[in-house]
């Protein structure tokens, strides 16, 4: 297997072809998930952004078939990790065995060590387990008994876990949320899907013929063109403002981190690319606030009690937050000048 | 409980500070006293049933039962048990007092002398509203409402003086109402926690909040706008600025105000009605006299040093008989007895009643109409003039002016010259006399020679406006300014012939009107006129009117004092007085005064001379084009604006679109030839800002969250949805937009201009017309932009004195004081 780290990308791609890949991607895995367009791009957004994917929904509507259904569509290594209770760190990252033969340890790579990962159920596992992901999704790489091995790329976990049902699991600590790029939530099928799934589901599962469309290399060189994508300072700036409004809105204990503000522009660019352009816009930040910040944030008591989610707290601050220029001064802007823009300079709050 | 405590005792000391308009009322101080103790006695019960913890009603009740009785002690009726507590008897007072004070009121005139009835109406009244201001304040924490009761009391200046209003005491009951807001507001401070002083922590002691220096500063700004803006606004108060500028008076006239006791302020009241907008029918006279004299109610014989002021009549009832006019006839004094019937409406009021010349016999009148006849006026104590109809017969007197050169003078030790000639020593007066006077000998010609001075020709004019002068002595104004009305004229004849050692003195009445109906006179405020009779011994008083007759309606001319600014070949016939627009030569010369004018002429807009005044429709013309230059700046503006980024979007060369091939790492992309990128990006700007204008313009929601392709959906989708192609430029100028803003390379080789056009062409149809003529009109965009200029100036003003003044601060000695005690 050919180690290609997380710096060597490869060359860009031109504009059809880029096109043509990421179509042929996102039809293949159309076969499987019906009338979900947008959150199969999403999940090939955040493939080409280089980060990892909650997928969050109630059982049944195809958390683990959208996950294998990437995988499967693009042709590369695949690890499947089945979280349970009793599984171990080692099961994750790996463990070295003692071999008779060469009478010494030997290093025999865990599950992460694939370009694909997929880890059905996440939070079912022990938080210890779930912390063997810490430094992988971060950083790429995996230390097992002071050995550091680093991760191929493209590398991506596509985690899945169920927001209903509590017992039994270990919810997804801060810190592990916090290197997921996207949480994304499937949602039901609309009717006419519904009934389109059940005539092709109905004989075989479909996933079974799903070919590969893609190879990692071609992968690779989406990610590389994908980085290319010109964000100007505006969008720059309105990014920052996001996240820093996500930090000072009253509703919330905890703000959106700075590996946020990254991860959200990341995906703007894999989106903008997807959609064509090779610029960023506002918009591709307003409609990625959910998927990138609702899942990093905590509100507060109040706002828990009044029954708010995170996703609508993050909507209405897109909709409160006015668009930065690059010029001058809008003239229909009547916040106060000064410095800060009228703002307060950021001050963690107590907790 | 301190501070509630000390709330009660400021709700005391505002409700008294409040009461200080009353002294514009009183003739002395001593009510105040009086009020004092009923305040006192108020705030007082208040704090002690607040200490047993009463509830409101109980408070209130207290404090009633308490100014029940401070006023039975400070207005015994002699019939109370140990002097306080009140019996049936003292309610019975109360309720004559009340009645008497009503009469009182209608007696008396400002300033008021302190009789009981009108101290126990004060009194009540300010106890009253100090036990209202204390529920208010203490009992329901509602100090702002308590203003309404203390304006209450700032109502009754207001009412009693017609055209002004002393300003000093609103300042200090508004003072007074402000102590109260500050008290309460540092109370509920200091209840919510510690009163934050700032102190040891290098914040200012006395300025510790800056919305503390807001509310302050807004208090003060509030006060003085409530004093300045009457003053500026000439119509609100009927001048006075006037009154603040020069001195004590309008004019020499009108020095009589608020001076004498009891009377009737009859050169106020000249004034006021004067200059009344509206024209109200005051009385109605049919005589038996063909040309009347003028119809006679009101003398002011008391020489100030501020003016003349109107003296207290006294005399016996008319229901007596009135005595009987000097009999022996002159050579050349003419005396016909005729009949005239009075009728007057309800918008006369006056302690007096018109008469002509010197009444013989009354009839018709009530006992409560007296009758003096050294002032030749009928007067009540009780009664007012409103609505009163009667009959009298009375002399005319006609003097020929060989009679009046006959005449001699009255001996220097004789009472009336003695009384009626002292003059205040007015170095200025004494020399125009001395000129004046200089070769005459009779007093008949001294008195002529002071009648014709006051004569065009040495440049005096009718005003109903008086300008103010600097002497500090209205005469002395009056005769510099020369210009001003009857008042000015009669007040300031009277006084020069009373300098020549001549008795005179001003009478007041009315003139004939506009002519004579079938029915008679209908005299109207506007006749209202005021003139000089000069005392001759053996004739009696004489009347000059010095006025210039063209400002006078219904002016008449008699042959001792014929109109000094008429031709002398048209001097009407001695004795033999006549009513304007029938044969006073001098009205029809004078122009404006025609018997068809309804007004006074004097009364015309900006009155100086009418003769020698100006047109004023240049003005007017000149001052419309102003107003609409103003009006159409924002749409010139909006043009202008619209021009400017039209040739933007317009300028656009068809570029070019090549494709350069694969560009850097092999991304294909477009390069525009032929087209600077900044132009382009500068032109959809200009596109994209025109747009936004047009928007709020036609009062689409213009929302600053939205991006542009965002901006563009929504119109697409709600306003112009039957139209494609406008939907169509809509998303271009969007796409436009943002390719400048967030692409690499703008978006060029589009014609913007026409897109733009098409939008606002469909805008401009789907608004409602209201819109679409102030888009055009006072376009929003404009004003809003301005607005906004304007706001972001402010707040940088704001901050910047802000940091001045903290800078400031480091040098202020009062910083040394932040170490002491907290408050």
């Amino acid at each position: 297997m050919t180690q290609q780290t997380w710096d060597e990308v490869g060359g860009l791609l031109p504009h059809d072809e880029f096109r043509a890949a990421s179509e042929a991607i996102v039809a293949n895995i159309e076969q499987v998930i019906e009338g979900k367009t947008a959150t199969v791009r999403l999940a090939l957004a955040v493939l080409l952004a280089e980060g990892h994917l909650l997928i969050e929904d109630v059982p049944g509507v195809g958390k683990t078939k959208l996950a294998k259904a990437l995988a499967r569509s693009i042709d590369c290594s695949v690890r499947r990790i089945q979280f349970t209770p009793d599984l171990l760190p080692s099961d994750v990252t790996g463990v070295s065995v003692y071999n008779q033969e060469t009478h010494d340890f030997e290093f025999r790579p865990g599950a992460v060590f694939a370009n694909l990962v997929v880890g059905d159920e996440i939070n079912r596992a022990s938080p210890k387990t779930q912390s063997a992901l810490l430094e992988c999704m971060e950083e790429r790489q995996v230390t097992v008994d002071g050995v550091t091995y680093q991760l191929q790329t493209p590398f991506m976990v596509i985690a899945t876990q169920n927001p209903i049902e509590m017992e039994g699991t270990y919810p997804l600590p801060e810190a592990q949320r916090d290197r997921f790029t996207a949480r994304i939530a499937m949602g039901y099928p609309d009717p006419a899907a519904e009934l389109a799934m059940l005539d092709g589901h109905g004989a075989a599962d479909p996933l079974q013929d799903l070919g590969a469309v893609s190879d990692a290399d071609t992968v690779r060189r989406l990610i590389a063109t994908v980085r290319e994508v010109h964000v100007a300072d505006a969008v720059k700036q309105y990014a920052v403002d996001l996240v820093t409004a996500t930090r000072e809105a009253p509703d919330l204990r905890l703000g959106a981190s700075p590996r946020a503000t990254l991860q959200l522009l990341r995906t703007a660019r894999a989106v903008a690319a997807l959609e064509g352009r090779d610029y960023v816009l506002p918009d591709d930040l307003q409609a990625l606030a959910v998927p990138v910040l609702a899942h990093r944030i905590i509100p507060t008591a109040d706002a828990q009690l009044a029954r708010r989610t995170t996703d609508a707290i993050v909507s209405e601050l897109v909709h409160r937050l006015a668009l930065p220029h690059d010029r001058q001064r809008s003239p229909y802007d009547t916040r106060p000048t000064g410095e800060g823009n009228g703002r307060a300079p950021y001050e963690p709050r107590r907790r | 409980m301190t501070a509630t405590r000390n709330l009660g005792f400021v709700a005391a000391g505002a409700t008294l500070l409040s009461a200080a308009p009353l002294s514009a009322i009183f003739e002395r101080w001593t009510w105040l006293i009086q009020a004092t103790i009923a305040v006192a006695v108020v705030a007082g019960v208040a704090a002690l049933t607040r200490l047993v913890r009463a509830p409101l009603w109980g408070q209130a009740l207290g404090m009633l039962a308490g100014l029940v009785l401070a006023l039975t002690w400070i207005f015994p009726s002699g019939g109370e048990l140990v002097a306080l507590v009140p019996t049936p008897a003292t309610f019975a007072h109360f309720g004559e007092l009340v009645g008497a004070s009503a009469q009182d009121m209608r007696s008396y005139r400002v300033k008021v002398p302190d009789t009981p009835p009108l101290l126990f109406i004060s009194v009540l009244g300010i106890g009253g509203v100090a036990l209202v201001v204390d529920v208010l304040s203490v009992g329901l924490r509602r100090p702002a409402l308590a203003g309404l009761p203390m304006l209450a009391i700032y109502s009754v200046p207001v009412a009693v003086y017609v055209d002004s209003v002393p300003a000093v005491p609103f300042v200090v009951g508004a003072a007074g109402y402000l102590w109260l807001l500050v008290a309460d507001n540092v109370d509920r401070v200091r209840r919510f926690g510690r009163r934050f002083t700032g102190d040891g922590r290098d914040v200012d002691v006395w300025e510790s909040s800056p919305l503390a220096a807001a509310g302050r500063r807004l208090a003060v700004v509030g006060v003085a706008l409530a004093v300045v803006l009457p003053l500026a606004v000439p119509g609100m108060t009927g001048g006075l600025l006037d009154t603040l500028g020069s001195g004590t008076g309008n004019g020499t006239g009108r020095a009589g105000q608020g001076g004498n006791p009891g009377r009737v302020d009859l050169f106020a009241a000249l004034s006021g009605e004067l200059n009344q907008s509206e024209v109200a029918d005051m009385v109605k006279v049919t005589t038996t006299e063909s040309g009347p004299f003028y119809l006679r109610f009101g003398v002011a014989d008391q020489l100030e040093a501020d003016g003349f002021r109107v003296g207290s009549p006294t005399g016996q009832a008319v229901t007596r008989g009135l005595p009987d006019p000097p009999q022996e006839a002159r050579e050349g004094v003419e005396q016909r007895r005729y009949r005239a019937t009075v009728e007057t409406t309800k918008n006369f009021a006056m302690p007096l009643l018109p008469v002509y010349g010197e009444p013989v016999r009354i009839e018709e009148l009530g006992g409560n109409w007296r009758y003096d006849p050294a002032l030749q006026l009928v007067f009540s104590n009780r009664d007012d003039s409103r609505e009163k109809r009667y009959s009298f017969d009375y002399v005319r007197s006609t003097y020929s002016p060989a009679a009046l050169r006959r005449a001699t003078s009255l001996p220097a030790d004789h009472p009336l010259r003695l009384r009626q000639t002292a003059t205040p020593p007015v170095s200025q007066v004494d020399t125009l006399v001395a000129g004046l006077v200089r070769g005459e000998r009779t007093d008949y010609d001294k008195v002529r020679a002071i009648y014709d001075y006051f004569s065009s020709d040495n440049g005096f004019s009718y005003s109903l406006t008086t300008k103010g002068g600097t002497s500090g002595q209205d005469i002395v104004d009056f005769l510099n300014n020369k210009a001003g009305f009857c008042q000015q004229y009669a007040a300031a004849m009277a006084w020069l012939v009373r300098a020549a050692g001549i008795p005179a003195r001003v009478a007041f009445g009315f003139t004939n009107g506009t002519g004579r109906t079938d029915e008679g006179y209908v005299l109207t405020n506007r006749n209202l006129h005021a003139w000089t009779e000069v005392y001759f011994d053996g004739m009696g008083w004489v009347p000059f009117d010095a006025t210039p007759a063209y400002g006078v309606q219904g002016s008449t001319r008699s042959a001792w004092a014929p109109d000094t600014d008429a031709p002398e070949s048209v001097t009407p016939e001695p004795g033999a007085p006549v009513t304007p627009g029938e044969n006073d030569p001098s009205a029809e010369a004078a122009g404006p005064d025609r018997p068809d004018r309804e007004t006074d002429a004097g009364l015309a807009v900006g009155a100086g001379d009418p003769t020698r005044q100006a047109p004023v429709w240049p003005w007017w013309t000149a001052g419309v084009l102003v107003l609409l230059g103003l009006l159409a700046v924002p749409a010139l503006r909006r043009a202008a604006l619209r021009r400017r980024r039209g040739t933007r979007v317009a300028a656009v060369p068809t570029a070019t679109m090549v494709d350069a091939g694969t560009g850097r790492d092999g991304v294909e992309r477009t390069i525009v030839v032929g087209v600077d990128p900044d132009r382009a990006r500068a032109d959809a700007h200009a596109a994209w800002d025109e747009l936004l204008d047009t928007l709020v313009d036609y009062r689409v929601r213009v929302d600053r969250t939205e991006t542009p392709r965002a901006t563009a959906e929504r119109l697409a989708a709600d306003a112009l949805t039957e139209d494609a192609a406008a939907a169509a430029a809509a998303r271009l100028l969007g796409r436009a937009e943002e390719r400048a803003r967030y692409a690499r390379d703008p978006l060029a080789g589009e014609e913007l201009a026409p897109a733009l056009r098409s939008v606002r062409g469909v805008l401009a149809a789907r608004a409602d017309r209201r819109t679409r003529v102030l888009a055009t009109v006072l376009p929003p965009s404009v004003l809003l932009r301005w607005r906004t200029a304007v706001s972001d100036t402010s707040s940088r003003v704001v901050a910047t004195t802000g940091d001045a003044r903290y800078r400031l601060l480091r040098w202020d000695p009062r910083r040394l004081l932040a170490n002491r005690a907290a408050r």
